[in-house]
């Protein structure tokens, strides 16, 4: 890999042992994939809850302040856990506080932010907003975000941004569609797409909203490792279902129907019986609409279920402004910037202990996904208003839906 | 027999072989305090991994993969090495931070050549697989 000066010097520890080490993985991941050399970012978007302390320690020693942005995803909320009664959040203040004071020493900002940010939740990124960001790891990305550099490879060059795989939807009415909806479609289409590939899925309705589009391409990597979705009609690379495919043909073209549908959403629930033990909101992270409407339906309720709403610094001050946060609260909810599904801090024994909830119910594909691998617990997987139902009468009679 | 495909993650290592013919992501599919495939329904759900040559189609799944394999390292839960048809960056990320040797892109086709419990040397640096036992 050809490199500047700069760069060189890096990488012989001129700066800092931390920013050596960055440039050492980075080139090691670049020569790997024939990145011919590395490029700066403009943003850097990192994790540091999730990060293991030595290795933060080892990527951070000596680094001064960064001259690029850096924001950091959803972060564990020790303190806040432990005033909700979830005993064994104690372990984690300790590290928690020694990263986060760090964090802020490199100037990053905590903005506690999921999807719709570079490097982590690289799909959203990528589909939604033509931003140029490869498949990375949180690992590799807090070495981007160190050393300001990232591989010139993948996603980053126009020639490998054209979808190579199609999806063409078969005979299905999407009037009705719920954000549920589209996660199922998104983790059917993330299972069937070989590696890392771009995917057009053409015939949905133009100018889609937001929060479809989003929940459609963020389900993808769940099942697969897609990292660039254009949905024709509606992202920004993908007018036309040519400018898509860049004019080629694509290499297989994946039909979904009814039957496929039915099979993602039995597949995406995981239990023997009806009882909800908590309810778990956005992932991706809640949007304002969607805890809008989430307050509407908890207006004047009382929650049986523990309940999570995730959502970032920012839109959670918004629902704070709003009134909406006083609602959800009211009923016995939580609001939270952290990741409902990975660091749920009800489903995880090692933050609730003997408190942890045994089974949950979730709007959302990728969360369904993770609750029930890396929490354990029993899955209930349905719409918006199946969660609540549940979450206020603690039982399950969500249905799989009659396909139109 | 030996098999040519191209370096993911340098390092030798050898062990016997665990084979899946699918994707997989550390995160979520690997549990790094026991080594073991956690996920209702897999086809290997309960299997071990550690110290096994793992064999599987790519890598998929969330960022935050190189952080479980990281704890997996340093629990003695990763697989000796890795062979795949073709590694994306977070997998391929993982296994350069943990040293875990990792080929991919196999001139021949492994899931044909390669079967659960055959005794496996990947030579990674080299880019060389060699199926030494069944």
């Amino acid at each position: 890999m050809q490199l500047t000066d700069e760069e060189k010097r890096m990488l012989n520890g001129e700066f800092a042992p931390g920013v050596q080490k960055a440039v050492e993985l980075l080139v090691k991941l670049g020569d790997s994939f024939d990145a011919e050399k590395l490029v700066p970012i403009s943003y850097g978007h990192i994790s540091y809850d999730l990060c293991p302390e030595d290795f933060w320690n080892l990527m951070t020693e000596g680094v001064p302040p960064t001259p690029h942005l850096v924001t950091t995803h959803p972060s564990s909320q020790p303190e806040t856990f432990k005033a909700w009664g979830l005993p064994v959040a104690d372990q984690w203040v300790e590290e928690h506080e020694r990263k986060l004071k760090r964090f802020k020493q490199l100037g990053w900002l905590r903005t506690e932010t999921c999807a719709e940010y570079l490097l982590c939740m690289q799909v959203a990124n990528n589909s939604l907003f033509g931003a140029r960001v490869d498949r990375m790891g949180v690992l590799v990305s807090l070495a981007a975000a160190v050393s300001g550099r990232c591989p010139l490879m993948g996603l980053l060059l126009q020639e490998n941004r054209y979808a190579s795989h199609l999806v063409e939807l078969d005979d299905l009415d999407v009037t009705d569609w719920t954000l549920s909806h589209y996660h199922c479609l998104g983790y059917y289409i993330g299972d069937q797409i070989p590696g890392f590939k771009p995917v057009a899925v053409n015939g949905l309705p133009p100018n889609l909203s937001f929060d479809f589009v989003r929940a459609l391409v963020i389900s993808m990597p769940t099942s697969g490792a897609v990292t660039l979705g254009h949905i024709v009609g509606s992202t920004p690379e993908a007018p036309t279902l040519e400018a898509a495919l860049g004019n080629r043909k694509p290499e297989q073209v994946i039909r979904v129907g009814k039957q496929e549908m039915s099979e993602t959403w039995e597949r995406l629930n995981v239990r023997d019986d009806d009882i909800v033990e908590h309810v778990s909101f956005g992932c991706p992270h809640a949007t304002i609409d969607e805890i809008g409407r989430i307050s509407a339906l908890l207006e004047g309720k009382k929650l049986k279920t523990s309940l999570l709403i995730g959502a970032s610094v920012s839109v959670e001050a918004l629902a704070r402004h709003q009134g909406y946060a006083a609602i959800i609260e009211k009923a016995g909810g939580h609001f939270l910037p952290v990741c409902p599904s990975i660091g749920n801090p009800f489903t995880r024994r090692d933050i609730a202990g003997h408190k942890q909830a045994k089974s949950a119910a979730t709007n959302s594909a990728r969360s369904a996904h993770y609750l029930a691998t890396v929490s354990g617990v029993k899955v209930f997987f349905g719409t918006e208003e199946e969660c609540i139902k549940a979450a206020i009468t603690g039982r399950w009679k969500g249905e799989i839906p009659k396909w139109k | 027999m030996e098999i040519r495909a191209h370096t993911v993650s340098a390092g030798k290592a050898e062990g016997q072989a665990l084979v899946y013919k699918g994707p997989f992501s550390f995160m979520g599919d690997l549990d790094s305090t026991t080594g073991k495939i956690p996920v209702p329904r897999h086809l290997l759900e309960g299997e071990n991994l550690a110290n096994k040559v793992f064999v599987f189609t790519t890598g998929k799944g969330s960022s935050g993969g190189d952080c479980i394999a990281w704890m997996a390292k340093e629990n003695g839960n990763m697989p000796s090495a890795i062979i795949c048809l073709e590694s994306e960056p977070v997998l391929s990320g993982a296994v350069i931070i943990t040293g875990i040797p990792t080929v991919d892109r196999p001139e021949k086709d492994i899931f044909e050549l390669i079967q659960t419990g055959d005794y496996v040397k990947v030579d990674a640096t080299a880019g060389i697989i060699e199926i030494v036992g069944k």
